[in-house]
């Protein structure tokens, strides 16, 4: 296999990124190899595993998981079209059409192909025009829901991509990912950790960071001492980022330090959970923010070297985390002896290849490793214990990380607690999405809004003519709202409009505040659909490791496929209920929840909308799944044999 | 761990189901369920591999000490501490037990959520158990019985996968009927050492498979076949040819090395269909090597010796043992040589030593060494089953083999001219075929036809391993128990059967009519195996040699 020298080049130095397992280079090797070629042959899956001295099974393994990359070759530009929840309320799927049809594919003969594929999900195989100029796949959420729909051209984003643009998309030269822009904050919002996003004059060079008093944080933590800045955030009561919520200070002080082992860091950059787009700014727009607070968290746990785990579908942004990275490097906010406190820390970037379940910090740990990302059990693996190549590690969200910045920023954890309210401190960035006129980033002290003052005033109020039908308030694995419902608190009963944005409040209406992703729906929806596309996202995106995700997930997809096709039973919305039942809390990860939680809340919550659907009293036909001819096995049965002269029995003739 | 330094175990309270109990400490709760009567279902636990955790049969619920604030357990009115129970369910297969845990396995939720998984595995299963080789030996079926539904709630087409796929030149996959436990996975990775194994695909498609560049062509793959808890994996071989229910099992020792794999044989009818491994902690664990358990169908060789021959033409027994006898006693034993065999039963082997006494060929025998190379796991270098028993009764030295060489020579001196073989074939150990035309007589026992047989003065048909009862020491010192799975062919003799008779004609009788009086013979004159009987050494066998310096290859993988 002859491989250009340029490649092997960067193949060489992407190694050198893990220094602790080789096999941890075997994504960005993939990434490496389908960028030059195009996609991955067999004999690159060969040729990969004996660099990094695996067997070729362990990168069929990847090649077959993350869903980025392909096996055959894709057209000459590669459209990516946003399938999931808001972009698909904004009209992904006829974008999706309209762009076939301007390139010339012919869409239903890849389905009739797909049909034939063992994994026929969307997007395998990936569609192509006959000239072999472009192609097109659906693809789960860009995580740009509040300008959608969105897609991506081969590595250029395309936000708010209108019907009628289908056809201009195909020649499109720029990014929208990277356009400057200019958009003022809401007098609502509280900017922090958002400061510099979409702001005049800013860009995400270094200078820009330093004019605006850039690293004057870093070198504050690096004449404390780190066990300080730990109660520092410990004090701040900042909760988790990501969607789980959990303190921050605590999952650090879990670290025990001075053992024989490396801690290591980990940002989860890979935003991925639908209704959720906050990291995606901060990192094309204000990379150093990150690094900045990702430096100060090294030195707070002790590790010297950490890892940016950024999805796949922003190729851009790692792109500018990597210009950042060496900027940073360049002036020794980064390195060895870091602006000479004799603190070494170094930070890589490490692109995700499309898989969601990569957000789960375990999962993420073992695709840092080059493995499927498949979560692991806790008990025993906690990740502050036995995380990444099996030493401590601290995984956290962007946000998170950048807000360590600002709690030193604020003279400390006092500081920043008075942001917010108790328990429920700081800032959050509500990413909202959906049927609201200004759907977009707002970042708020945590409780200062109320659900109603975020979609009225904040987002500009629904569609004209429009009524609020429901909310998912936490991103789609996030319980439904509905509205018209009441809450009962501790000391009185809401309504929807009435719930403060915060944790608690959130979890005791029996929903989640999770990683902020406001998805709102008018009563224009169809909660059958709705709770369809959800449903095809998790069946799409479970790793398939633990069985009632596994074939739980796809199986809800498939009753809500049936109901919408017409063939719904009467049966359907308790049996769809159980099913999502006997999944929640019966898995490895959080993922179990991830996926029944919108099934147990849309058909509890608008059970008269699946009722009036599916009404049927047994199931209609469904096609055979087998042909006559294929149900005969092709397996040889060996014949009796003579025992004696092992010869087959010849049949008895008849006398 | 050594058992000289082990310290007392730490023993547990652990109430289970209500009942408490004590357990070692490192005890898995999956186990620990186990001993106190409460089986737990499971498919990818297994004892000898790390456990994933992922097929969530084995959840139960969960509990551990209520504490007071000052950390000290609440004591019940009964006396021992109450439990806190944790609200969701867990599996027992990856925590080991702690002090005052409590477990359900029988509570209403771990009955639903083994209820549900059962559904959950079965939505994309075939259920095409009517033409599957795990029928009657699958936990699909097993579990089903136990928590599954009599009524099918999934009303969709199920995941298509391939099916009928080659593996390996030995283990056949149907991708549809596997559960995705990855035990297969797992095996080959920690015990086989050879990472061919794979799952390829995502979610509700995951599917294992291997590289077409990397197939699954081990020594050890058609463990993946045993430890299959279902019908995904097949063993080529055994594939179609019997329903498992059918099969006689016979617990017995491997004989293709000096490690004495513990296996069970299945057979009917007379006809072999499979040999598996038998658990063995000792020996093997529970892992047999693909080339042992495969090397049977020689056994039912269209070519087995069935009939006594003299000079190659059918005799009846006694007329045979008569000539054999005749031509023994009508030369001096300094002309006697014979060859036994590390592949003889100890009680073939005390019967030997009694013929060279009955002879006075004190020093002219000796055993065929067979040398191959250990493989790290579980095939020892020593291809002879019982070079041990050979050493203990004498028929060898510390050196088998070290007397051939002599014998060679005395053949082709002229000086030796009757040879005796114990089933081996003379010319392996050093004679051409003209050297045996210029002996004066050849007895020999076997069971098929080689280079030595058409020499053979008397030709006495003999057994195989399968096929009688007896005994061996493994290379470790361990004494272990053939038993008789299938009949000899023909007018074949059981070995000691014929030596025996052999040593009746040429020295008068000996009183021996069972194994057992062998057996008791044995017992009373070896040390080795004083106070023992066949039964005595049970299924497991019985350490008779202390082990000087332990071979390091053969038991490694067994743990």
């Amino acid at each position: 296999m002859e491989v250009p020298s340029d490649l092997l080049a960067k193949i060489d130095e992407a190694i050198t990124h893990y220094p602790a397992s080789k096999r941890s280079a075997s994504l960005p090797l993939l990434h490496l190899w389908q960028e030059h070629f195009g996609f991955i042959s067999d004999e690159a899956i060969s040729w990969i595993a004996q660099k990094l001295e695996l067997q070729p099974i362990n990168i069929l393994e990847l090649v077959t998981f993350y869903p980025m990359f392909r096996r055959e070759p894709a057209g000459k530009r590669h459209i990516r079209v946003c399938r999931t929840l808001s972009c698909a309320m904004a009209g992904s799927y006829e974008l999706k059409e309209r762009i076939a049809a301007a390139a010339g594919i012919d869409l239903k003969k890849w389905a009739e192909e797909g049909a034939h594929h063992a994994n026929a999900g969307h997007g395998n195989p990936i569609a192509v025009s006959p000239d072999g100029q472009y192609s097109i796949e659906f693809v789960e959420c860009l995580a740009s829901c509040g300008s959608a729909p969105v897609a991506m051209v081969d590595d250029n984003f395309k936000e708010n991509v209108k019907l009628e643009d289908a056809a201009k998309l195909l020649k499109l030269q720029r990014s929208d990912a990277t356009m400057p822009r200019v958009r003022p904050p809401h007098p609502r919002e509280k900017r922090v950790v958002f400061k510099n996003i979409d702001r005049e004059g800013w860009t995400n060079d270094l200078n820009c960071y330093l004019n605006d008093g850039g690293y004057k944080q870093l070198e504050q933590a690096l004449k404390m001492k780190p066990e300080e800045i730990v109660d520092e955030v410990k004090k701040s009561g900042l909760r988790g980022r990501g969607g789980a919520g959990f303190p921050c200070g605590v999952k650090w002080g879990f670290i025990k330090r001075g053992g024989p082992k490396p801690t290591y860091l980990i940002c989860n950059a890979d935003e991925s959970e639908p209704g959720t787009f906050k990291d995606r700014y901060i990192i094309h727009q204000d990379p150093h923010q990150l690094i900045e607070g990702m430096v100060i968290s090294c030195f707070a746990v002790g590790a010297n070297l950490a890892y940016i785990y950024i999805r796949g579908e922003f190729p851009e942004g790692a792109q500018i985390l990597e210009k950042a990275l060496a900027e940073a490097r360049a002036k020794n906010f980064l390195g060895k002896n870091i602006l000479g406190s004799g603190f070494d820390c170094e930070i890589y970037v490490h692109r995700g290849a499309g898989a969601y379940i990569c957000g789960e910090e375990t999962g993420l740990i073992e695709s840092l490793e080059g493995k499927r990302a498949y979560p692991r059990i806790k008990p025993p693996y906690f990740p502050a214990v036995l995380g990444l190549y099996q030493c401590p590690t601290i995984v956290n969200n962007v946000e998170t990380l950048c807000d360590v910045k600002h709690i030193l920023a604020m003279g400390g954890g006092a500081g920043y607690a008075k942001l917010g309210k108790p328990n429920n401190t700081g800032t959050r960035i509500l990413c909202v999405s959906g049927d609201v006129k200004k759907p977009g980033y707002y970042e708020v002290e945590v409780g200062s809004l109320t659900m109603g003052e975020l979609i009225n005033d904040v987002c500009g109020g629904l569609r004209d003519g429009r009524t609020l039908k429901a909310v998912i308030p936490g991103g789609s694995s996030a319980k439904v709202l509905k509205a018209g419902e009441k809450y009962k608190l501790k000391d009185k009963e809401i309504t929807l409009e009435e719930i403060p944005m915060d944790f608690d409040t959130l979890a005791a209406a029996g929903s989640m505040a999770g990683s902020g992703g406001v998805i709102v729906m008018d009563d224009s929806r169809d909660m059958v659909e709705t709770l369809n596309n959800i449903n095809e996202f998790y069946a799409h995106e479970s790793c398939g490791q633990c069985t009632p995700c596994r074939e739980g997930a796809l199986w809800m997809k498939k009753i809500t496929d049936r109901i919408i096709e017409g063939g719904g039973t009467a049966k359907d919305p308790d049996v769809l209920k159980n099913v999502a039942d006997n999944i929640a809390g019966k898995t490895i990860c959080a993922f179990g929840e991830a996926c029944s939680w919108p099934t147990q809340s849309f058909v509890l919550k608008f059970r008269d909308e699946f009722t009036a659907k599916a009404k049927k009293d047994i199931p209609p036909p469904m096609p055979p799944e087998y042909t006559p001819e294929q149900l005969v096995e092709n397996e040889k049965i060996e014949t009796l044999h003579d025992q004696r002269t092992g010869a087959p029995f010849a049949p008895a003739a008849t006398k | 761990m050594s058992t000289e330094t082990a310290a007392p175990v730490q023993m547990l309270n652990v109430q289970v189901d209500g009942v408490w109990h004590q357990f070692p400490k490192g005890t898995r709760v999956i186990e620990a369920c186990s001993q106190a009567g409460k089986y737990v279902p499971r498919y990818c636990y297994h004892p000898k591999l790390s456990s994933p955790g992922n097929c969530r049969m084995c959840l139960v619920e969960m509990g551990m000490p209520k504490m007071t604030p000052d950390r000290k357990p609440v004591v019940g009115a009964d006396g021992k501490p109450e439990i806190a129970w944790i609200p969701r369910p867990q599996i027992s297969c990856a925590q080991d037990v702690a002090e005052g845990m409590g477990i359900r396995t029988d509570s209403p939720m771990a009955k639903e959520c083994r209820q549900g998984v059962m559904e959950f595995l079965l939505i994309n299963h075939p259920l095409d158990c009517p033409i599957c080789d795990q029928a009657g030996e699958c936990r699909l079926q097993e579990f089903s019985v136990e928590y599954g539904q009599g009524e099918s709630r999934f009303l969709e087409h199920k995941v298509k996968k391939p099916k009928n796929v080659e593996l390996g030149p030995r283990v056949t996959l149907d991708a549809e009927r596997c559960i995705l436990c990855t035990r297969c996975i797992r095996f080959m990775k920690e015990v086989a050492h050879d990472d061919v194994l794979g799952i390829v695909d995502r979610g509700s498609y995951n599917s294992i498979a291997c590289h077409p560049e990397r197939v699954l062509d081990n020594n050890y793959s058609l463990n993946t076949v045993d430890i299959c808890p279902v019908g995904a994996l097949t063993s080529t071989d055994f594939r179609f040819k019997m329903r498992v229910w059918f099969l006689k099992e016979t617990k017995t020792v491997d004989v293709n090395c000096g490690t004495g794999s513990n296996i069970t044989i299945g057979s009917r009818e007379n006809k072999i269909y499979r040999i598996t491994p038998r658990e063995n902690n000792d020996v093997n664990g529970v892992w047999l090597p693909d080339s042992h358990r495969l090397n049977f169908k020689y056994v039912a060789d269209a070519h087995r010796l069935h009939q006594p021959t003299v000079k190659g033409q059918p005799v009846e027994w006694r007329t045979a043992i008569a000539i054999a006898a005749e031509v023994l006693k009508s030369k001096p034993s300094e002309q006697i040589w014979l060859l036994a065999s590390g592949r003889q039963t100890n009680e073939e082997l005390f019967l030997t030593t009694r013929l060279v006494n009955a002879l006075n060929i004190k020093k002219q025998h000796d055993i065929l060494p067979r040398n191959g190379t250990a493989d790290g796991l579980l095939i020892a270098a020593d291809r002879n089953p019982n070079t041990n028993g050979a050493k203990v009764l004498g028929l060898t030295t510390s050196k088998p083999g070290g007397r051939l060489k002599k014998f060679v020579e005395g053949v082709r001196a002229g000086t030796i001219k009757v040879v005796i073989t114990m089933g081996e074939d003379l010319t392996k150990a050093g004679l051409t075929e003209e050297d045996l035309a210029k002996l004066d007589a050849i007895i020999a026992l076997d069971i098929l036809p080689n280079k030595t047989t058409p020499h053979a003065t008397v030709l006495l048909p003999a057994s195989a391993w399968v096929e009688k009862r007896g005994s061996m020491i493994n290379l470790k010192g361990r004494l272990q128990r053939l038993n008789r799975a299938v009949n000899a062919p023909g007018e074949a003799h059981d070995d000691w059967e014929i030596l025996r008779d052999l040593i009746q004609a040429v020295s008068g009788s000996n009183g021996l009519y069972m194994i057992e009086d062998v057996f008791k013979s044995l017992a009373a004159e070896v040390k080795e195996f004083a106070g023992l009987n066949l039964s005595k050494i049970g299924d497991l066998g019985v350490q008779v040699i202390q082990e000087k310096t332990p071979e390091p290859e053969p038991a490694e993988a067994a743990k």
